[in-house]
């Protein structure tokens, strides 16, 4: 019979198989062998990196796509803050600041002058000019370019180049928001130039490499023309677990992470001596998407009640770790167009419940476990927000309204979103500037796919409003008409407001001279400097 | 073996083809509109068609796959959605880290199952084989979500004796591949000890021992050799699945690997991308699977792959 074993147990000299002495010389082989590989990497910190004015910045997702007229996501437009400049720049509050335009004029408001800076150079040496501006909005609008952008130009009508350094815009329609489009990064006109992908910029910084899925290194542009970066380059890099970026920064791997430590790691990066953790109030605006098709949720005596029911000061504190703020509307405060005396719905639920009873839908068992009405609440599948739908399902249920959670992925939820197949749902407008998105978002003509209004609202008022806004050029008159649309916006709840999302911003201590910008902007870095280690 | 290889290399072209067709249909009933994650919501119906027509998306199921087809006969993968690159020089930038952390991932398993296992085997049923069972389990069951970051934690953090993640020279792989080699290790470990004990009860083992061997050839040259065989086939399946892209150890330590690709692929609906990941994975399989076999052959001599085979 065969045995599964030998019948003694056979005890073998250790280490097993070889000899003693050569089982050693091996081992120490290997190990000097192992050594040596180690000591040709690169150090595993950047600390390095940093002492010789290089800054690596962790980023979440990857940069797919770096021609600024191209670009749809996030990195990719934080990255092209430093490599591109546009016509104008945003400054803290949103205002309108000079970029490669060092001014313009708005003859009338079919038309807009903007002249250049003299002797601003591309990346490649070559002067940029007026035909370079044309080309860039140009190849935006055409079809073939398949940009993004296309419907903040749409209102375009000709682009004018009657010299070198001017370029004329005029457009078919009265369009306000056309300066905030301006932001877009130039570049050049493929006349007599090489064409590169992406194509070279004006900005700071310089594309050096690009290791997709990777990092993406820029170096210094010693020509720029506010005077060359103290930096010597910035590398991003593509770190997408939340937890190996908060251990990357403690261990000095990463020297930046902006908006990229989630709320419960916080404390943690507090703590660290060696960073300093910057708060700043955020354009990021979270709400709760509501269907008003819905019958239920056509009344807006239920909508109240729903944002009476909801404590968000209580989520903001416990969930969010106090980094945001209560919202009354889609523009932050900081923003020049916000506008605060609107309607309030602090946390309420006793109010919350005699508006259902109003509304016709009474609790049919009080406290029991029967429901007013029950409404779906579709969410993507990040946890922190499925946490937030639970805490806010709580919430509702505890004035009578049931609540069913579906979270899906990504594409599926966002298909869901834009064809109105939801009751409930919630996501954020991130990198709000402009106020023209009120029009984006509750103008009756905006119904998805020619909007976001996905939520089939409609308001005649607000609708003419909204047209005002956009034909205002005037800053004063332009921040009357958007206070009334936010006052009406407020009172109707299309939207119930959740909150503003502060912007975060963990960095070594050694990095001075960084400033938060809407939107994630990253041109602070072109003045940043590299001081001594505390 | 001529033979064997060149059936097998053109039964691979069916198999793939078969994959292919079926991700080509079944990315396009998931719901989400790649257009629609291109574009945003700000774009209008014209640029939406625009761009719809740009990438075929306005050509019926059918018709784009008998555009995907032809376009595949030729060698070409499309380009992708969002990268706006062709699809093979995205792939083809990525797969090296894959090839380079499975490789690496599959050396530490057998470096760490290879003693283990020979350990428990030569000593069964005593401490040291208990420790090597206490041991295979916790390789199997612990996992890489949890053991990435607490290696990170030890080795990257404490002891600053590796980078935390990314992919910068050799000692960046060695903690990603420290946690992929880990549960396959225990898996590994356990096999190759049932496998020598097994082959040390064999007459030819005893016949070895009264010829005098000593103990170390043996073990080497007669038990070990024998004991690989079931090995090499569990090798095979275990180094497909790491090529086929490790997404929860790529994504921990930032390894730009084809399983972080693909799943970027799926979240954007970039098809073109998708079916070149799916294509390069299934014959990433294939093609470890008939090395597998050949391996076989080399490790036992009686196996011959011939025409009648």
């Amino acid at each position: 019979m065969r045995k599964n074993h030998p019948e003694r147990p056979r005890t073998l000299s250790h280490p097993l198989i070889l000899g003693k002495a050569k089982f050693r010389k091996i081992t120490e082989k290997l190990f000097l062998l192992f050594l040596a590989l180690l000591v040709t990497e690169e150090s595993c910190s950047s600390r390095n990196h940093l002492r010789e004015g290089i800054l690596v910045i962790g980023i979440e997702g990857n940069p797919t796509d770096l021609d600024p007229r191209t670009a749809t996501d996030a990195y990719s437009n934080r990255i092209d803050s430093l490599i591109y400049n546009g016509l104008i720049r945003l400054g803290p509050q949103a205002e309108i600041l000079p970029d490669l335009a060092s001014g313009y004029e708005i003859k009338d408001p079919l038309t807009y002058i903007f002249h250049l800076r003299k002797g601003v150079r591309f990346h490649d040496g070559t002067v940029l000019s007026s035909r370079d501006v044309r080309y860039t909005f140009q190849s935006i609008l055409d079809p073939r370019l398949g940009s993004t952008r296309a419907a903040a130009f749409a209102m375009v009508r000709t682009i004018e180049t009657p010299d070198e350094n001017t370029v004329v815009f005029r457009l078919k329609e009265p369009y306000a928001a056309l300066l905030n489009a301006l932001t877009t990064g130039v570049v050049p006109s493929p006349e007599g130039r090489k064409e590169t992908s992406p194509p070279p910029g004006t900005g700071p910084f310089r594309l050096q490499g690009f290791r997709r899925g990777e990092k993406v290194t820029l170096e210094a542009n010693p020509e720029y023309f506010e005077g060359p970066p103290a930096l010597a380059g910035v590398v991003f890099r593509v770190i997408p677990n939340d937890i190996t970026r908060v251990m990357e920064i403690e261990q000095g791997g990463v020297n930046l992470l902006y908006n990229a430590v989630p709320p419960d790691s916080l404390p943690l990066v507090e703590a660290e001596k060696r960073l300093t953790v910057i708060r700043a109030e955020g354009t990021g605006y979270s709400y709760l998407g509501l269907n008003l098709r819905d019958p239920i949720l056509a009344d807006p005596r239920v909508r109240k009640a729903l944002a009476l029911a909801i404590d968000r000061p209580a989520i903001i504190r416990d969930l969010l770790r106090g980094l945001a703020r209560p919202a009354s509307g889609v523009l932050a405060p900081s923003h020049w167009a916000y506008h605060g005396q609107v309607a309030q719905f602090e946390f309420d639920p006793a109010r919350a419940r005699r508006l259902l009873d109003e509304a016709g839908y009474p609790d049919p068992d009080g406290e029991g476990p029967k429901k007013r009405f029950v409404l779906s609440y579709k969410t993507s599948q990040d946890r922190l927000r499925i946490r937030i739908a639970q805490v806010i399902a709580q919430y509702l249920e505890t004035v009578g309204i049931g609540v069913e959670i579906r979270s899906y992925e990504w594409g599926t939820f966002f298909a869901d979103i834009r064809n109105g197949n939801f009751q409930l749902f919630s996501l954020t407008w991130v990198g709000v500037t402009e106020p023209d998105i009120y029009y984006y978002i509750f103008h009756s003509r905006s119904l998805p796919p020619d909007g976001a209004n996905r939520g089939g609202y409609a308001h005649p008022g607000l609708d003419r409003l909204l047209e005002a806004g956009r034909r205002e050029t005037d800053p004063g008159k332009r921040r009357a008409i958007y206070a009334r649309v936010q006052e009406l916006v407020a009172e109707d709840l299309p939207y119930i407001s959740l909150w503003h999302n502060e912007e975060v911003v963990v960095l070594s201590r050694e990095i001075q001279g960084f400033q938060v910008y809407p939107g994630g902007d990253l041109i602070s870095l072109s003045r940043v400097r590299i001081g001594t280690s505390p | 073996m001529k033979w064997f290889v060149l059936r097998r290399l053109l039964l691979m072209i069916p198999a793939a083809l078969g994959v292919l067709t079926l991700v080509f249909f079944l990315v396009h009933l998931v719901p989400g509109d790649p257009v629609d994650l291109m574009l945003g919501e700000s774009a209008g119906v014209a640029d939406r068609e625009a761009l719809r027509h740009t990438l075929g998306l306005d050509q019926s199921l059918p018709r784009q796959y008998e555009h995907f087809l032809r376009d595949l006969l030729r060698g070409d993968l499309g380009e992708s959605f969002f990268y706006r690159e062709p699809v093979v020089r995205v792939i083809a930038e990525r797969y090296p880290a894959t090839v380079e952390l499975a490789v690496l991932a599959m050396i530490v398993a057998l470096l760490i199952a290879l003693p283990v296992g020979i350990v428990a085997a030569s000593r069964p049923y005593t401490l040291w084989d208990n420790g090597a069972v206490f041991f295979s389990l916790l390789g199997v069951s612990l996992p890489n979500f949890w053991l990435g970051p607490l290696l990170i934690l030890v080795f990257a953090l404490k002891l600053s004796w590796f980078p935390v993640s990314g992919r910068e020279g050799f000692a960046s792989v060695i903690l990603p591949a420290l946690t992929l080699g880990a549960g396959m290790a225990g898996i590994l470990s356990r096999m190759i000890r049932g496998s020598l004990l097994e082959v040390m009860g064999e007459e030819y083992i005893t016949a070895a021992r009264s010829r005098g061997l000593s103990e170390a050839a043996v073990w080497l040259r007669h038990a070990l050799k024998n004991a690989l065989i079931p090995v090499v086939s569990l090798l095979g399946l275990q180094f497909g699945a790491l090529l086929s892209g490790a997404i929860i150890t790529e994504t921990i330590f930032s390894w730009p690997g084809v399983g972080q690709l693909l799943l970027s692929a799926i979240a954007s609906r970039d098809y073109p991308l998708l079916q070149g990941c799916i294509l390069v994975i299934a014959f990433t399989y294939l093609g470890v699977g008939l090395l597998a076999d050949l391996l076989y052959s080399w490790v036992d001599p009686r196996i011959h792959y011939g025409r009648a085979s």
